[in-house]
């Protein structure tokens, strides 16, 4: 499995998109860090609030997480290389598990670089205003889980692209349902009187987990929600790899 | 080795494979013919577990394609399509498949030299000709170093040195005891280079057969044009060999010429023109896979 695991990183490395994403993921934590910091004011410096505020920017690391999940499966049917990697191992199954596994490791490697960004910028320009970033134990815990819930959405678009398979359609299907999908279909349910049933979907039950959503789920019974989401889809793409023709 | 056994492969309503049984023995380079849209490649991928067949089992090395062990050492492929990342080098591409089977670089360099792509190694494969693909797919199923060797369509793209050069290296590979099947949908292009056919059309067999009994089939009528035609077709007859006026003195002979010649000179028959009228390879191909046309036109 180690070797299918490094073949995957190479298959990563080796491509001109993995910079431009990898750029894109420590862009965007950047500017978000940059505007929290910057934006600041002066009567929230050196609470645990804007300590939290800052380091959630980091967050923006799973959502990269989740395209770079599903770009991983996608590719491999977009360029045809799914052939070659069947042809190589068989056993389809563990390829999709040697996918799951490395986006695992990307993603939790994302979230720590991010976080280190967060730390580098906001730091000295903390300092700069004469202030400090309140490292707690709940900032702590926060970082942890942003590094735990990267590695979820990563899980997730690697479950989406196995069973959507066709790139730009599972692109910009993920996109539009968690963006959304998720807020439309809880506003419709609120109609009923079952808005609680949306907070059970996969992109509200994540941000549960990771505390940005008001409400909801718990953090403990949104983590639950979401690696049930990760483990059904990564069945059900199992599912649909292992019984189809690669022709 | 490898089997197939009642192998039918239906999408839908096609039935791409119809009830498919041969074997590739090895130490031989086998070629798998069959004009377009006969079947070949659907009968390669289920060989290889890309296709999952409706009836019937294919084997490789006795077991099942999935159930090999140490895969890219017993089984390489080159299929009819491109399967690398068009961003990615060819070495790259190469040190990815290699990872996954823990072959060393060092093998990825050897490779490369062996399929001449050494100079274009480092160049992303979207820029390469269709010549280099076809060498990077050989470079990729050449890596394990394999037992049994699959190729759809090899000789797409390669000019003429690259064909000698092909030819020469599953010669080689054969030699060696290795297994070798390659398919084609021209049999003039393989000729030189397998010792069997296996020749399908709408998905069934229509014939396995050594390159010799092939070339026998092609051996084709003596000519014979003599002022003593008719005498001479009488002649034949009563060897028991059948003869056909084919005008101006001319006969069609159902014999080598050279019992033709015999005859004619025992009986002082005189010959202006006694030739061989070989039919060429793909016309024996071709009147195989017609014949087949004709049955199911009947059927």
């Amino acid at each position: 499995m180690s070797a299918l695991v490094h073949s995957e990183l190479l298959k990563f490395r080796t491509t001109r998109t993995a910079i431009g994403v990898l750029l894109s993921a420590l862009a965007l934590i950047a500017i978000a860090a940059a505007g929290t910091v910057g934006t600041a004011e002066e009567i929230s410096l050196g609470t645990a609030q804007l300590t939290q505020d800052i380091v959630s920017s980091a967050l923006f690391a799973g959502l990269i997480a989740f395209i770079v999940g599903i770009l991983t499966v996608t590719v491999e049917w977009r360029h045809g290389t799914v052939t070659r990697t069947f042809l190589a191992t068989p056993q389809r199954g563990r390829v999709l598990v040697a996918k799951e596994i490395w986006m695992g490791l990307f993603s939790a490697g994302l979230a720590v670089l991010g976080l280190a960004l967060v730390l580098a910028i906001s730091v000295p320009w903390l300092e700069l205003r004469e202030s400090s970033l309140e490292l707690d134990r709940d900032a702590l815990a926060l970082a942890g889980r942003i590094v735990l819930v990267t590695i979820l959405w990563g899980a997730l678009g690697v479950g989406i692209g196995a069973v959507v398979q066709s790139q730009t359609p599972a692109l910009v299907g993920a996109i539009i349902w968690i963006l959304l999908a998720e807020a439309l279909i809880g506003a419709l349910l609120g109609l009923v009187d079952l808005e609680g049933v949306a907070d059970y979907l996969p992109g509200r039950a994540l941000s549960s987990f990771d505390g940005t959503e008001d409400g909801g789920l718990s953090k403990g019974l949104g983590g639950a929600v979401s690696l049930a989401w990760v483990t059904g889809l990564g069945l059900l793409g199992y599912l649909r790899m292992s019984r189809q023709d690669v022709t | 080795m490898i089997e197939v056994r009642n192998l039918t492969k239906r999408y839908g309503k096609t039935l791409a494979v119809d009830d498919l049984s041969f074997t590739v023995a090895p130490g031989t380079v086998t070629g798998f013919l069959g004009p377009n849209g006969a079947g070949k490649s659907t009968t390669l991928r289920a060989i290889l577990g890309l296709v999952h067949p409706t009836s019937g089992r294919t084997a490789v090395l006795g077991v099942p394609y999935g159930d090999l062990d140490k895969l890219p050492h017993r089984v390489g492929a080159v299929l009819e399509s491109f399967d690398a990342h068009p961003g990615r080098s060819g070495r790259n591409h190469l040190r990815m498949l290699a990872a996954a089977a823990r072959i060393p670089t060092s093998r990825v360099d050897e490779v490369l030299e062996l399929v001449e792509l050494t100079g274009a190694a480092r160049r992303r494969a979207k820029g390469y000709s269709l010549g280099m693909r076809q060498r990077l797919g050989l470079a990729a199923a050449l890596l394990g170093d394999p037992e049994v060797l699959v190729l759809d369509e090899p000789a797409n793209g390669l000019d003429p040195q690259g064909m000698r050069w092909l030819r020469d290296l599953l010669r080689e590979l054969a030699r060696e005891g290795r297994t070798v099947l390659l398919s084609s949908h021209v049999l003039a292009e393989i000729a030189q280079t397998v010792d069997e056919v296996v020749i399908i059309h709408h998905g069934r067999l229509i014939r396995q057969a050594t390159m010799a009994e092939v070339e026998a089939m092609a051996a084709g009528e003596a000519r014979v044009r003599s002022p003593e035609a008719e005498r001479l077709a009488s002649l034949l007859a009563g060897a028991g060999l059948q003869a056909r006026s084919i005008g101006d003195g001319n006969l069609a002979v159902a014999a080598p010429p050279e019992r033709v010649g015999e005859l004619a000179a025992k009986h002082g028959v005189v010959l202006h023109e006694l030739t061989t009228e070989r039919a060429t390879l793909e016309e024996v191909f071709l009147s195989l896979t017609d014949s087949d046309d004709d049955q199911a036109g009947a059927a």
